[in-house]
């Protein structure tokens, strides 16, 4: 493969990369002013990277570093589609804070490169970087707001664990390269193949996983969860949430596969054990919440044990359905985002569960918006939770796992209750006061997720179904 | 023993009992310095094993660089010490027990590793790669086919760069700074007021 | 006595151990955990050092290369972050009068 081969199927990153760079020189010359200008330059790169991507040719370049294929492409054309909407929410929450800064829109960028690094990953060493670009971007998000002592504790947190987790990944990755002789997916399960499966790449692949585990934020590695999402500010939460979970999902997903699909047996007690978990602290950690970011931080614990249930189904289906669900969980849960950005009481934002007592009398729009988002993430039909958890009960049930599959709807049973909790709380109590006018912006958002969730989903869903079969192939299980 | 492994044991010892108090030093100034030793001897540990670049690489990367950052951020901060080491006493015996548990283990593994894994059948450290110096066969590999890896770890220096300069970075009202546009484009006209002093008599302003 | 890669390995796996100690023992002063993180970075370090000599492969060295970037670029950020953390608070201590829980 010529040079010129492998920059056409990096065309996506090297035209965010290079865009990156003269957005940053252009803000870098015009101050913060030039803020709004530099968050529609990123979000048109995001949008032509996404282009790019879905017309990208399939194939591995640079040494077998880089892959493209049908997973990666469905993974960054979401990734990069998605981002926009967090540099918009973004942009003009922190003009409303006064905290406009023209560097956020840049960072979200390289957050958004890292992601589209991690999907495309093909050896430990594309993993490492991909993970810590984005990682290190997300950490300044979350502390962006430097004059909030709550949103530098929360980056602080973050980061510790965080390069904790990197330390651990990286130490694994270490006696995985020692054992196998290679840094590569495909050499690795080819050595594995070849000799008894020792102790030493069982154990780097156990620190492995754990370190994947902490940026899909699964349970025993969630500490840092609610912690971040109630101190970061509210739109880089809702960033938070959605892609880079998407992309170490898939990055686990194609490290289990590729690198040890021949170690299946192996791999999937651990990550049975971890969906189980997380799904458990998720379901019951909420149960006592009464901070909505806190709340949301739970929920998606125990969304990442539903998705890590379909991962452990170990087949073509089980793929499909992590991929369908984390699409529709990422719009979920930008929705919901949108909806604690749009909402203020008397300048100050409404974070607390009594906040949004009578809110249906006050607000009906935003009411009916949240009680629908409540109603998909609960897995309601017919909205766009249930067919995501549908397509991952199937899964489980396909290939065996019983158990899995039990949890996943007594999880979803327990969970039900505290956004019945909420529901409740907007629709039947009493309103303390009226609330602040909610900007166009987080609005428009909100609504737009709550109509995706329902009836927008069945029309899409016939799209991203055959869309998320033939990106579950590639991962070369059956 | 050989000068080898003579070498090896005094390196090793001097990493790991530097490595020790980089995080019982009650001084973070001294946990500094020791991280420098821990680094400096694991450099030694590096050249032993026939990766000279990456061993001086360490060197100016972290004694260089990091430690100094740390030195600087240490003292930059006016921090009472001594507070923050509450607990650690409580947590030390237990942290040691467990500590000493785990380094078993981790020992263990690592032999494992060792005599299984496809690095343990070569059994000499190898020779250098076609009489290639370090230096050349890490760069004919990394400009080529890690080439685009190389040029995202250029990203990730970026996103530091920008992270620690939109989280700390502060313009302060009525700190007086030099515009060097402004010097340049004085001129005689405006830098200076030539007076006629009668003499005998003085300036007043 | 020869030394052999299981040499190296040791010295890592213990370098290792003292970082992940270091965390835990040291649970208030950021510091010296961002100082214990250097510390696990330096045991990879020496890991694939020491495989890819005995591997009679270069990779393993350009891994180490991209380690040592990387964790250059993690000192930088983790410490901006305590920088703004110390300015709005006027301590590093994060257990205690902690504004969230957990």
């Amino acid at each position: 493969m010529t040079f010129q081969d492998a920059l056409l199927l990096a065309r996506p990153e090297v035209f965010l990369a290079a865009s990156t760079l003269v957005l940053l020189v252009w803000g870098a010359f015009r101050g913060d002013k030039a803020m709004g200008e530099v968050s529609i330059g990123a979000s048109l790169a995001l949008f032509v990277a996404a282009g790019f991507a879905a017309v990208s040719p399939e194939g591995t370049a640079f040494a077998g570093g880089f892959i493209a294929d049908g997973a990666s492409i469905f993974g960054k054309v979401a990734i990069y589609l998605i981002s926009p909407v967090a540099i918009y929410l973004g942009d003009r929450w922190l003009v409303r804070v006064g905290n406009g800064r023209f560097e956020f829109p840049i960072l979200i960028l390289l957050a958004a490169l890292g992601m589209g690094m991690m999907v495309s990953a093909g050896d430990l060493i594309s993993l490492y970087i991909g993970v810590e670009l984005q990682s290190l971007a997300l950490y300044v998000l979350a502390a962006f707001r430097r004059d909030d002592p709550k949103a530098s504790e929360a980056g602080l947190k973050y980061f510790v664990l965080g390069a904790l987790s990197s330390g651990l990944l990286l130490y694994g990755a270490s006696l995985i390269y020692g054992f196998a002789g290679s840094t590569h997916f495909d050499l690795i399960a080819k050595s594995i193949e070849g000799g008894a499966t020792g102790t030493g790449v069982l154990f780097g692949l156990v620190f492995l996983i754990c370190g994947l585990a902490f940026k899909v934020s699964a349970a025993p590695f969630h500490m840092w969860t609610p912690d971040v999402y109630e101190g970061a500010p509210t739109p880089v939460v809702g960033f938070f949430a959605a892609a880079p979970k998407l992309a170490a999902m898939l990055l686990l997903a194609r490290v289990l596969s590729e690198g040890f699909g021949t170690a299946l047996e192996q791999w999937r007690q651990i990550i049975v054990v971890t969906a189980f978990l997380s799904v458990a602290v998720g379901a019951f950690g909420g149960l006592a919440q009464s901070n909505i970011k806190r709340l949301l931080a739970y929920s998606s614990i125990a969304n990442i044990g539903y998705a890590l249930i379909g991962l452990s189904a170990g087949s073509a289906e089980g793929m499909e359905a992590v991929l369908v669900f984390m699409v529709l969980y990422m719009i979920d849960v930008t929705g919901f985002f949108a909806c604690l950005g749009a909402l203020s009481r008397n300048g100050k934002p409404m974070e607390q569960l009594s906040d949004f007592a009578g809110l249906a009398r006050v607000r009906p729009g935003m009411a009916l918006a949240l009680t629908a988002l409540s109603f998909s993430v609960m897995g309601l039909p017919p909205f766009s939770g249930f067919w995501a958890k549908m397509f991952v009960f199937k899964a489980a049930i396909a290939s065996g796992q019983w158990p899995l599959a039990v949890v996943l709807l007594l999880g979803s049973v327990v969970a039900a209750f505290y956004y019945l909790r909420l529901i409740k709380t907007m629709w039947f109590d009493a309103a303390p006061g009226q609330t602040d006018k909610e900007p166009l912006d987080a609005k428009g958002v909100a609504i737009a997720s709550a109509l995706f969730c329902f009836p927008v989903v069945l029309p899409a869903l016939a799209l991203l179904e055959p869309l998320a079969k033939t990106a579950a192939l590639a991962f070369g299980l059956k | 023993m050989d000068l080898q492994a003579i070498a090896f044991y005094l390196l090793a010892a001097v990493t790991v009992i530097s490595g020790f108090l980089v995080i019982t030093a009650r001084n973070p100034v001294h946990s500094v310095l020791f991280l420098i030793m821990a680094f400096f001897t694991a450099a030694g540990l590096f050249v032993m094993l026939g990766a000279e670049f990456l061993a001086m690489l360490l060197i100016v990367v972290y004694v260089g660089a990091v430690a100094v950052l740390f030195l600087f951020v240490v003292m930059m901060l006016d921090v009472d010490f001594t507070q923050l080491r509450e607990g650690f006493a409580r947590y030390l015996p237990i942290g040691m027990a467990v500590g000493g548990v785990l380094a078993v283990e981790m020992v263990m593994v690592a032999v494992t590793v060792a005599a299984n894994g496809a690095a343990g059948k070569n059994a000499a450290p190898a020779a250098p790669v076609a009489d290639l110096p370090n230096a050349e066969a890490i760069g004919r590999v990394l400009y080529t086919d890690y080439i685009y890896f190389f040029q995202a770890a250029g990203l990730v220096l970026l996103v530091a760069m920008i992270g620690a300069i939109v989280l700390t970075l502060r313009r302060r009202p009525g700190v007086r700074r030099q515009n060097i546009g402004d010097q340049v484009a004085r001129t005689p006209a405006s830098g200076m007021k030539i007076v006629q002093i009668k003499s005998g008599e003085g300036l007043s302003e | 006595m020869t030394i052999g890669l299981a040499h190296y390995l040791a010295v890592a796996a213990i370098l290792f151990t003292i970082g992940v100690l270091g965390i835990f023992v040291n649970r208030k002063n950021i510091i010296v955990i961002l100082m214990s993180i250097e510390l696990i970075l330096l045991a990879v370090n020496i890991n694939l050092v020491a495989f890819s000599v005995y591997l009679h492969d270069v990779v393993g060295q350009i891994f180490a290369m991209f380690v040592l970037t990387v964790a250059a670029a993690e000192a930088a950020v983790g410490l901006a972050i305590l920088v703004t953390f110390f300015r709005n608070r006027g301590d590093i201590a994060v257990d205690d009068a902690s504004m969230m829980k957990g």
